[in-house]
């Protein structure tokens, strides 16, 4: 006798599609942390420039996350940088993501032979660098700030996609709806906006994902470096330095929230883009 | 009105340079007259996908000239233009590669009825979704996206793309090969009926058997030279070449079983 | 046929299905029923998605890894039930008794090794470690590769697709199997490259005594080179019978499979197509799963489970249920 435990052909049940779990659960992780930013710093006694207590009080009813060696809510700080912190690495992501795409994509369909070498040897040089070392390298150059972090990643970052898009182009360029489009007429402006950048931007947009949360910690990272965002200003890396040297005699709370903070957008961005290819796989199966 | 709708004179593409010189095409001639079946057989390699990819103006020949109605195809690395860009349509070997995947089959075909028609958005899909209802596409599998097709499918689809700009010649490069039986034999009688309808078509296939039931001649391709060429009927009767035999020995089922049991009699 | 017809390895009454965390199992074979007797060549032939792979994993034991289950049934060979085998037994057997060929496009040789090493673990998979460098050139004599020498030195990018076949086709072989598996083989590659393998495979069959399952969309090839066929149609076997007896199918949908042959088709004549799709996994109806696209449907074709074969295992067995109307087809 078969053993029918399957499901009645026709069946109108809605599956959970996988990855739902990852994605909405990113999605509500970083949506509580943009909502927070916005919402904390209007409502809360303190400013995050202000003086709030005694230094390095530590957490209590009054200030959650303790005072910082200037006195300031570390609470309030902590979630004042969220706009510039995720902000400034949006846009590090967008902008290499939107010029690298369309570079190397221009790249990949070209037939110019001294083009393709020229620029090719340009993405590769610049994708020999390891990427932390070659922004801060820039920073040296054109000096510290918000401006200059967004300019250097860019200078450096759009490279990473350029060589993804390339690559993609090139074999999206010989694919036969590519192809059929050119027999039936349609105009190159179509073909490249319609046909191939959608299908190469798919590869770039699943990196940029995962790139995010590279930019973010590089912000970070440079502003610990103290070449980043400038105080008085309130950003993760900046309150990261001010607070390490303090660890070790037993002030933690300078250093430990905006540590979780930077962590809890890390693991969002991680939880959508691992819901993302999840989900990939599945529908690709066929 | 010129004698042939589409003609070769010495065609010959090359690749590379050098070391890396490949020559795909050596010195191919063929014509194709309005409404005529033709194929191109020969196995990978042997240049046919890259002849056809000449004849649609895909890719420009190194040496030799391809004429639409009379007129040069291609003008420097420009080829056709206007009215006969439209006229000569291909569908590709690859069913998997033939439609993009972002799009539906619906939109796919509307797109370019949209593009030749030149109407709005409603008349293209009810132009688009006729084209595809007689490739044998419901309007459910129309709306599908490409992923959700099955090889056959795509192909039909990838078909009623290439009618949408009314053309006069269809190059179809292996359209079989990567489908099912059933499947191939619902393609075929589709492109019969288009044959019917009075469409040329130029087939580019390694199977004789598929070009003996489409085609009136055929041109037998080895290594980028037309190594025998004629009326297909008399190419199964009476093969010249070792090559052609060979092709014909191979062809799966009772034709190659009878072509074998013919040529080892000889 | 002088080999006597003992069956090497039985389908019985199979069902796979492919469990599922968080929903039903989806079924995708229903059943599979069939044999494969020593020394013989078997065509399994359907369309895609008719679960002929399904079944082909089962015999090689890869089903689980692909996530599927033997829901039901029972899968012989030699008189053990590979259906309850753990890894244990799937270890002496795979690639041992039983070798597989896979498609052509799909896999083939490890890349980035020679073909000499590739047949060295081929060949020590059979325990017997000397002369692997001999064994190796006589295996690919075996099929019938040309300047041995040359071919061992090289890795399959240098190779064409039909050679990497038959360097395939010398790995699965090195156990000198009693089963051999081939998936599609040829699909994908040039039919003169088939005719090869094809009749490389026959002479395999012949030398060796190695059965051989065929598995392929292609009727006019299994027609051709096999000689026994089982036809799959939407999990299920529906007809299984030798190619003389399969020249009067006595199932509607073998009759429309060869109907569509073009190698038997007159030129420009039309083509007998089959009406339709065969319904995708997970949208089975029930009763007979080829109702929607049968020219001689009756109303008791569409209720219940889908028909058993109809006769003994052996001879010509149907599963259509009103084979009395076959005539007006």
């Amino acid at each position: 006798m078969s053993t029918h435990v399957d499901t009645k052909p026709k069946s109108k049940k809605k599956f959970i599609k996988e990855g739902t779990f990852g994605i909405y659960t990113g999605i509500f992780m970083l949506g509580s942390l943009v909502l927070a930013g916005a919402i904390i710093p209007r409502i809360s006694k303190y400013g995050p420039d202000e003086l709030a207590s005694m230094p390095l009080a530590p957490p209590s009813r009054a200030n959650f996350f303790g005072t910082d060696v200037l006195g300031r809510d570390v609470f309030v700080r902590v979630f004042d940088a969220v706009f510039i912190d995720l902000g400034t690495a949006i846009i590090g992501v967008a902008i290499p993501l939107v010029v690298g795409t369309i570079i190397g994509t221009l790249l990949g369909i070209s037939q110019n032979k001294r083009v393709n070498s020229v620029v090719g040897s340009l993405i590769d040089g610049i994708n020999a660098f390891p990427f932390l070392v070659f922004v801060i390298a820039l920073i040296a150059f054109i000096g510290p700030g918000v401006g200059s972090i967004v300019l250097a990643i860019s200078l450096v970052n759009w490279a990473r996609y350029a060589r993804i898009a390339r690559t993609r182009a090139v074999v999206v360029n010989k694919q036969g709806y590519v192809e059929a489009a050119r027999t039936l007429g349609f105009s190159k402006k179509r073909i490249l906006f319609k046909h191939i950048i959608p299908n190469v931007s798919s590869e770039t947009r699943a990196y940029a994902l995962s790139d995010f949360i590279i930019v973010i910690i590089a912000i970070a990272a440079l502003s610990f470096l103290g070449l980043g965002i400038k105080p008085p200003q309130a950003e993760w890396g900046g309150m990261i330095r001010d607070g390490k040297d303090l660890l070790t005699v037993g002030f933690w709370w300078p250093t430990v929230f905006p540590g979780i903070a930077l962590c809890w957008a890390g693991i969002a961005v991680a939880f959508i883009s691992e819901g993302l290819t999840r989900r990939m796989r599945e529908v690709g199966t066929r | 009105m010129a004698e042939f709708l589409l003609e070769a004179k010495n065609v010959s593409v090359t690749f590379g340079s050098g070391s890396t010189k490949v020559e795909a095409v050596k010195n191919c001639s063929l014509t194709l007259r309005s409404g005529e079946p033709i194929g191109i057989v020969g196995e990978s390699g042997s240049g046919k996908s890259t002849l056809a990819r000449v004849l649609a103006g895909l890719q420009v020949p190194t040496e030799g000239e391809i004429y639409f109605n009379g007129e040069p195809v291609y003008k420097g690395s420009k080829s056709y233009t206007g009215e006969a860009r439209r006229q000569v349509q291909m569908v590709f070997q690859d069913p998997y590669g033939s439609l993009n995947p972002q799009l539906t089959g619906l939109n796919a075909v509307a797109e370019a009825v949209r593009i030749h028609d030149k109407t709005n958005k409603d008349e293209s899909e009810n132009r688009a979704l006729e084209l595809l209802r007689r490739m044998g596409i419901a309007e459910l599998d129309a709306i599908k996206k490409p992923r959700q097709l099955s090889g056959g499918q795509r192909q039909r689809v990838s078909v009623a793309r290439a009618l949408s700009a009314r053309p006069t010649v269809l190059l179809a490069d292996e359209p079989t090969s990567a489908i099912d039986q059933s499947a191939q034999a619902q393609l075929l009688n589709l492109f019969r009926g288009l044959l019917d309808d009075g469409l040329a078509i130029v087939l580019v296939s390694h199977d004789l058997g598929v070009i003996r039931y489409l085609t009136q001649r055929v041109y037998v391709m080895k290594d980028g030279v037309f190594v025998e060429s004629g009326v297909t009927e008399e190419i199964f009767n009476d093969p010249r070449e070792e090559y052609t035999k060979l092709l014909l020995a191979s062809i799966p089922g009772e034709l190659g079983v009878a072509a074998r049991r013919k040529l080892n009699k000889i | 046929m002088s080999t006597p017809a003992k069956p090497l390895i039985q389908i019985k009454d199979v069902v796979i299905g492919i469990p599922h965390k968080r929903r039903p199992t989806l079924i995708i074979v229903d059943k599979a029923n069939f044999d494969i007797n020593y020394g013989e060549m078997v065509g399994i032939v359907g369309e895609s998605g008719s679960g002929k792979t399904m079944i082909c994993r089962t015999m090689i034991g890869t089903l689980e890894r692909r996530g599927g289950k033997i829901m039901s049934g029972e899968v012989i060979f030699e008189g053990q039930d590979l259906a309850k085998a753990n890894d244990a037994t799937w270890k002496s057997l795979r690639g041992k008794s039983i070798g597989y060929v896979p498609q052509s496009a799909l896999a083939g040789p490890n890349p980035v090794l020679t073909i000499e090493a590739q047949l060295a673990e081929a060949l020590r998979n059979t325990g017997d470690t000397k002369n692997i460098k001999a064994r190796s050139k006589e295996l690919l004599d075996l099929v019938k590769i040309r300047r041995v020498d040359t071919v061992m030195k090289q890795y399959p990018y240098q190779l064409s697709g039909g050679m990497r076949q038959r360097v395939m086709i010398a790995c699965a072989l090195a156990t000198r199997p009693k089963l051999l598996i081939a998936d599609e083989p040829t699909t994908g590659l040039d039919v003169t490259v088939q005719s090869q393998i094809m009749d490389l495979l026959k002479e395999i069959r012949s030398e060796m005594g190695t059965a051989i399952v065929l598995i392929s969309h292609d009727l006019a090839l299994i027609d051709e080179v096999c000689d026994r066929v089982v036809v799959m149609h939407a999990g299920a076997t529906v007809e299984v019978g030798s190619v003389k007896e399969l020249e009067k199918p006595r199932h509607p949908y073998t009759i429309a499979l060869n109907s569509s042959r073009i190698d038997v088709a007159k030129p420009g004549s039309e083509l007998v197509t089959i009406k339709g799709n065969a319904p995708s996994v997970g949208e089975w109806n029930p009763g007979c799963r080829f109702a929607e696209r049968c020219s001689i449907v009756q109303a008791d074709c569409k209720v219940g489970v889908h028909p058993e074969l109809i006769g003994a295992s052996g001879t010509h067995q149907s599963a259509c249920i009103h084979t009395e109307l076959l005539e007006r087809i």
